[in-house]
């Protein structure tokens, strides 16, 4: 199967969540995933620009399919709101090739290249738990975790709505993180929250409310046991890391749970160097945890 | 058919005064075929093992909206639910709903929700917005929403309304859908106007939940989407969540990339920005602070002209309901 991909990192991995960028790319070269620039592409608008503007949001994911299309290549992202935005629009291509030609015709207008249906939308997490040869990857993990207790947290728009996504990865039934957790020799947590919402969409708006959102699945996957938390998504990371501090303030207790993107904790055990995995970027150190493990 | 045994862990609530409960876990073994369904599995524990289980049921048949109770970590109708579907290694994990009061075992008090439903007024009245004529098509869009059958499974399992009870909650915003995009209703911009204030419409996380979770095929999130696009037509822009939608599609064009530096003056303010001051220092300890000067991507021309040529002729790309034709 072919590990070469456009990649579309979203405008928080290229900015405030460096780290899961630099991660990512980390575990891919050790992987022998490719990923190649998409110099076009822009921010996928997440759901407010379909809010704002429904017609150009499917327009300008029409264009970023298109500019990999025109690359021959498969997408893969590392932010759940770009998967999402970027597989609704696909999906919705799909279903009404009425209005697949209808934007389309507005592209060409504008000089850009029609979009022509072909590409698949994959989130890296995937690629690695479905389409990289699991035996390879097995092999690839020099400092197993040891058992450690890890919160799988997977990220609304990783799972919902199911019916955009391919089968057996989303909804319910998806265990992607799971697995992954079991083969970099950790236990997966179960605890209530794997599946609820980070609040980073309504980080300023409902700002009381989000910070419990990030405090309640903190608390709970804690209170499970859990000695680190990983998502798949920047977001999430914002949120569930960068803000836990805020959200420990808002709720007047103080949480403490090291949360890291999948990758920054695929790329320790995988004893990848530690600058391109960016450990000193997280709010609250994972650094103890993982030597108590023997992971560094 | 094939049979299996399945246990039942049921959430038992036992009210002991004052609002207060005795809550506990009770395992039945019940051996039924893998396509019966989660309600026929309760009737059958309560008529041979358990005469105190409490929940409740009315039509069988997915309609009246009684049966929603969580199964297996979400909230589903156990009527419409198969044993085999969401069993978990034959374990079959039952409570009541949740963001509502218990009353007993799984039964619920749905005031809560249908005070919120009474909120937002769900009936048509009559006004100046009020079309004279309506045509064939005026009814896609209030076609995707009547399928509600108010069960609660949406609110139930809703991420915003376990931290805010001021929310005003999935089902209700999608059955103000149900009038806003009525063509007979006459007062669709009070409506919206009413929608724009604090935890209605705009509070919501679009965290999907209620699309995956509703027994209907409802999608309130979708509706929710575009109850805001029209609010936003309205000019009902004042709110920091329509400010900070509005900040995309500018960003978009101008540089590709979010300008995630200024986003926060444009969403909130510059005294909501000088509250938020002790947030940024905590993010700018890890070098979390966005660049004011984003990447920008090649060809951005070709935005500003997709941009213009959706401003002078609009394209209507709204989900629809499929058109019912009668048999
Ligand atoms: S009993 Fe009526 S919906 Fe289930």
């Amino acid at each position: 199967m072919s590990l070469d991909f456009a990649y579309f990192p979203g405008c928080a991995a290229k900015q405030v969540q460096k780290e899961a960028d630099t991660a990512a790319r980390a575990v891919c070269q050790e992987l022998g995933i490719t990923l190649n620039a998409m110099p076009r592409a822009t921010c996928c608008g997440a759901v407010s620009l379909r809010e704002t503007k429904p017609a150009f949001a499917l327009a300008v994911s029409a264009r970023t399919l298109s500019e990999a299309e025109e690359q021959g290549r498969n997408i893969v992202t590392i932010c759940n709101t770009c998967l999402q935005t970027l597989s609704y629009a696909n999906f919705r291509f799909k279903e009404e090739p009425e209005l697949l030609q209808q934007i389309n015709g507005v592209l060409k207008e504008a000089g850009v290249r029609p979009y022509g249906g072909t590409v698949q939308v994959n989130h890296l997490l995937w690629v690695i738990t479905d389409k990289v040869d699991q035996k390879l990857l097995k092999s690839k993990i020099k400092k197993p975790l040891g058992g450690m207790k890890v919160a799988p947290f997977y990220g609304c728009h990783n799972l919902r709505p199911s019916e955009i996504f391919p089968s057996g990865d989303a909804g319910e039934k998806a265990d992607h993180l799971h697995r992954l957790i079991t083969l970099m020799g950790g236990e997966p947590v179960s605890y209530r929250g794997q599946d609820r919402c980070c609040g980073f969409h309504v980080m300023l708006s409902d700002k009381k409310e989000m910070r419990a959102m990030v405090a309640t699945n903190c608390i709970n996957a804690k209170e499970a046991g859990a000695e680190v938390m990983i998502t798949p998504c920047t977001l999430c990371d914002m949120a569930m890391g960068a803000y836990q501090g805020i959200a420990e303030k808002s709720v007047g207790r103080t949480i403490g749970l090291p949360e890291l993107n999948f990758a920054q904790l695929l790329g320790s055990a995988m004893a990848l160097d530690q600058g391109r995995l960016g450990l000193d970027r997280l709010h609250v150190d994972p650094k103890p945890v993982l030597s108590s493990r023997g992971v560094i | 058919m094939s049979e299996e045994t399945y246990t039942f862990r049921i959430q038992r609530n036992t009210p002991t005064g004052n609002g207060r409960f005795d809550t506990r876990w009770q395992e039945f073994k019940v051996t039924l075929p893998t396509t019966s369904t989660v309600l026929s599995a309760l009737e059958e524990i309560k008529a041979r093992q358990d005469g105190t289980l409490t929940f409740r049921q009315s039509c069988r048949s997915a309609i009246c909206g009684s049966c929603a109770m969580r199964i297996s970590g979400r909230t589903r109708l156990a009527c419409k639910t198969q044993v085999g579907s969401v069993a978990r290694d034959k374990v079959i994990e039952v409570g009541p709903q949740t963001n509502q009061p218990v009353l007993k075992d799984l039964a619920i008090d749905i005031r809560p929700f249908f005070e919120r439903v009474r909120r937002v007024d769900p009936f048509l009245k009559d006004g100046p917005e009020s079309a004279k004529k309506v045509t064939k098509t005026a009814y896609d869009q209030v076609n995707q929403v009547t399928q509600c059958i108010m069960c609660g499974c949406c609110y139930s399992d809703c991420t915003m309304a376990e931290v805010s009870p001021a929310f005003l909650g999935p089902a209700a915003l999608a059955k103000s859908f149900r009038f806003v995009s009525d063509p007979r209703e006459g007062m669709k911009t009070e409506r919206l106007e009413f929608l724009s204030q604090p935890d209605n419409m705009w509070s919501c996380s679009r965290c999907t939940m209620c699309v995956e979770v509703c027994p209907k095929d409802v999608k309130p999130m979708e509706a929710i989407v575009k109850l805001r696009t029209r609010g936003l037509e309205k000019g009902l822009r004042s709110g920091v969540g329509a400010r900070h939608a509005l900040a995309f599609h500018e960003d978009i064009q101008q540089n590709g990339d979010l300008n995630e530096f200024t986003l926060m003056m444009r969403s909130v303010g510059l005294g909501g920005t000088l509250a938020e001051l002790g947030s940024a220092l905590h993010l700018m300890k890890k070098g979390k602070i966005p660049s004011p000067f984003p990447h920008k991507a090649e060809k951005l021309g070709e935005l500003r002209k997709i941009y213009d040529i959706l401003e002078k002729n609009p394209l209507d790309v709204e989900t629809k309901a499929a058109e019912i034709v009668p048999e």
